[in-house]
């Protein structure tokens, strides 16, 4: 141990020889380690993640993407609440499925839209019609609305980037319930916010200026319904001139206290003359 | 009700007893399980969460590491010194944390009262050994009364020691300096994270000891009186703090005697600065 | 996920925003920004990261908003429990302990939060607590972390603590003083940080209770 605090305990180079990475490959130190294996026995909560697993190691999560969509975008107008995705489902730079659904429905009062893994997705789609058919169960008067479907995401999608195990999306969550809408936002790692403006991966960048500028312009209480459909438009537009891992075949959920509405899919009239005068970078 | 369920391990002092002596890895693994039948939860071992991935060292070395997209900056502590001399043990210390290049504070206390007889102090991770120092606090006073008499010195730094020990490798960053008077007079021991324990009359710890050494070394004599031990310390910390960036703040005195420890003073080093300015100086040679 | 470029899950994040507390003689503020960024990205105006708890301390959290969310909800738990057990409220020094061991018990996988602490201790005077992620802590009279940090501590320093100015008298700021302090400490912020903005939220505590206070701060 040297005299600078700084390096104890965070060796950087290969010069500490008192912990050589080696040391702690999979089943080494680390998961032999007294203290962990002691812990097993006191507290189940710490250390699931190894006791689930027999043979003592842990196990081994698939962590990127592989089959993804693409963004997912929301607007809250006067009463309602309103989302678009398209229906295209990637692999890599390959448009391999054409035909995905990414808005669900759940409850009467709810849309979730999600962006990122469609397994994973697809994952989400079951727990939560699996939680909705509980809620019915119950039979106590109470129903599921957009702000308890948010706060149960937000906690499983939390709760896994704590297992390190993450359901790899960007999740909008949309709905209108006793007259109040609702529009929220949770990721992989369990970041989760409200906002009158929301939208996903590419959508954050290409989307959100122009989203804002309306809300900010307009004012969400003055905000028709038939305006924030424009809006949306414009914006899947946009999004299908310079999103490469997008498709100009969308679905768009509207959620007002009348109900929940989603689209068949659908396309936009499109004009690519602009890319004629395109000079300098990418034309 | 309440009373019998806090004070349940006194039917099984036992439990208490092997779990305080354990001495092999393995002794801890036995009683720490057995300390969850015997007694309540707050007699028992710490519990930590561990990432559940595959190397959950090279996780946490990683997220501290300087190329970490979200560093985790855990605030160091710097210079610290402590020796014996015939009058006792004098404890002195800095009182700047760091957090990368940022100061994070100039007034931390590096001396933890361990309790009236019993003192520690903080170099490394700041956490690490206000934590630890805490719970070594804790079972000082169940040893007290299971033993009707007070931890030794040498007792204490063990279990500090130990308890450590069984994390070796796992980042934790501690050197601290463990002192004390007890049946055998005047105690002073190093203890670090590492598991390593030293017993020796002089000790200095932090990225600014090697300062401190340099002026310590030069001074130090054990028929020191009180007064020119407490000024020896104080001017070895200044001098510390003078050329060590990641030193500063105040320097602290602590002596500590036989019926304890007695706090002796708190100066803010820009004060010592001039002070010593002042001093008369031997010229330099033509 | 637009371009799917990520392909190693790091569950850490950083979500920006500044916070700060200062103890009056019978008062204590602290107060955050709202505005909650990954990266370049504006996420939310109004995110809050300040939370007022059920024992009239007032817990301000900077970093990963949903560490501070895990956090805040593990405390409030705790803070219940402790309620059931002894019948009264836990106290704000109290609660400052608990909060150190809690973080200190994810030491190998920490939260990625930087908490300052603001209530009344037992004899009604205004006091802050400062952590770093892993909760080492100390007690102070005002403290400033998170992502605009650095740039408010040296004006606190030297507006609450007089520090590196000579011939001033010494004393503890009244509440009007030190609210304008803390405006101008966050318009300020705003300015130079761009991680600080859209809103400021001041929590004030007193012997009667806890109010807040919303005011504008710059949107760009």
């Amino acid at each position: 141990m040297d005299h600078f605090p700084g390096n104890w305990g965070n060796p950087r180079s290969r010069d500490d020889t008192y912990l050589e990475s080696n040391d702690y490959l999979p089943g080494s130190i680390a998961q032999d380690h007294p203290r962990i294996r002691a812990e097993k026995t006191m507290s189940g909560f710490s250390c699931d993640e190894y006791i689930s697993n027999p043979s003592h190691m842990p196990r081994a999560h698939t962590q990127q993407p592989v089959v993804t969509g693409t963004s997912v975008i929301g607007i809250r107008f006067k009463g309602g609440v309103m989302l678009a995705a398209d229906n295209l489902a990637s692999y890599g730079s390959l448009a391999r499925f054409r035909d995905v659904e990414r808005l669900l429905k759940v409850g009467d009062y709810t849309v979730v839209g999600a962006s990122g893994d469609i397994s994973d997705l697809q994952y989400i789609q079951h727990m939560l019609v699996n939680l909705e058919t509980k809620e019915k169960y119950l039979d106590d008067g109470h129903s599921l609305g957009p702000k308890n479907v948010f706060e149960y995401m937000s906690r499983v999608m939390y709760g896994r980037r704590t297992k390190v195990n993450p359901l790899w999306n960007s999740l909008v969550i949309a709905g209108v319930k006793n007259n109040e809408s609702f529009l929220g936002f949770v990721d992989l790692q369990g970041t989760s916010y409200q906002s009158s403006t929301i939208a996903t991966g590419f959508g954050g960048h290409l989307a959100i200026p122009i989203l804002r500028k309306a809300v900010d312009q307009i004012g969400e209480e003055n905000m028709t319904e038939e305006q924030a459909k424009k809006i949306i438009e414009d914006c899947m537009r946009v999004l299908y001139y310079r999103d490469a891992r997008s498709l100009n075949k969308f679905q768009r959920a509207t959620i007002t206290a009348s109900g929940v509405t989603i689209t068949d899919p659908y396309s936009l009239e499109t004009d690519w003359s602009f890319a004629e005068k395109i000079r300098g970078y990418g034309a | 009700m309440e009373t019998t369920a806090t004070l349940r391990f006194l039917d099984a002092p036992a439990s208490i007893a092997a779990f305080k002596h354990a001495a092999s890895e393995d002794d801890i693994e036995a009683t720490a399980s057995a300390c969850v039948d015997m007694a309540p939860r707050e007699f028992a071992h710490p519990t930590f969460d561990i990432p559940a991935i595959n190397n959950p060292v090279e996780f946490l070395k990683h997220q501290t590491s300087v190329d970490a997209k979200n560093r985790i900056k855990i605030q160091h502590g710097t210079t610290t010194l402590a020796f014996k001399f015939n009058h006792g043990v004098i404890v002195a210390v800095d009182s700047r944390a760091t957090g990368g290049s940022y100061i994070a504070s100039q007034t931390v206390k590096k001396v933890i009262e361990i309790n009236p007889y019993l003192l520690g102090t903080m170099a490394g991770g700041a956490a690490d050994c206000s934590y630890w120092e805490r719970e070594l606090g804790r079972r000082c006073r169940i040893y007290e009364l299971n033993n009707k008499e007070r931890i030794s010195v040498a007792a204490a730094s063990k279990l500090l020691a130990n308890m450590v020990y069984a994390y070796k490798g796992m980042g934790l960053s501690m050197g601290t300096m463990v002192t004390g008077w007890d049946k055998t007079g005047p105690q002073l021991y190093y203890v670090d994270s590492d598991g390593q324990r030293l017993k020796a009359d002089l000790f200095s710890v932090g990225s600014g000891s090697t300062y401190a050494y340099g002026v310590l070394d030069a001074g130090y004599k054990p028929d020191l009186t009180p007064a020119e031990a407490i000024d020896l310390a104080r001017r070895s910390i200044f001098y510390a703090t003078y050329r060590d960036a990641y030193s500063g703040g105040f320097v602290s005195i602590y002596h500590v005697k036989e019926d304890g420890w007695e706090f002796i003073s708190r100066t803010d080093v820009n004060d010592l600065y001039y002070q010593y300015a002042a001093e008369p100086k031997p010229s330099l040679a033509a | 996920m637009g371009g799917n470029i990520e392909h190693r899950f790091s569950p850490y994040t950083d979500n920006g925003g500044t916070t700060l507390a200062i103890a009056g003689e019978d008062f204590c503020v602290v107060a955050g920004d709202t505005r909650q960024s990954e990266g370049y990205l504006i996420n939310a105006r109004y995110s809050p990261k300040v939370y007022h708890l059920k024992n009239n301390a007032v817990l301000a959290t900077g970093g990963m908003h949903a560490d501070g969310v895990a956090l805040v909800k593990r405390i409030g738990q705790n803070l219940d429990w402790y309620v059931h057990k002894h019948e009264k409220q836990m106290s704000a020094p109290a609660l400052a302990q608990m909060l150190s061991t809690i973080l200190y018990s994810k030491r190998f996988f920490p939260y990625y939060v930087w908490n300052t602490l603001g209530g009344l201790d037992e004899n009604g005077k205004g006091c802050v607590f400062s952590y770093d992620p892993v909760g080492n802590f100390e007690k102070q009279h005002w403290s400033c972390s998170g992502s605009a940090g650095h740039l408010i501590q040296p004006f606190l320093d030297n507006q609450i603590g007089h520090k590196h100015q000579s011939n001033v008298e010494h004393h503890l700021l009244p509440l009007d003083q030190v609210l304008k302090i803390v405006k101008d400490a966050f318009n300020g912020a705003t300015e130079r940080d761009i991680y600080t903005g859209d809103f400021v939220e001041i929590f004030i505590i007193t012997k009667d209770g806890v109010t807040v206070q919303k005011h504008d701060l710059k949107k760009d």
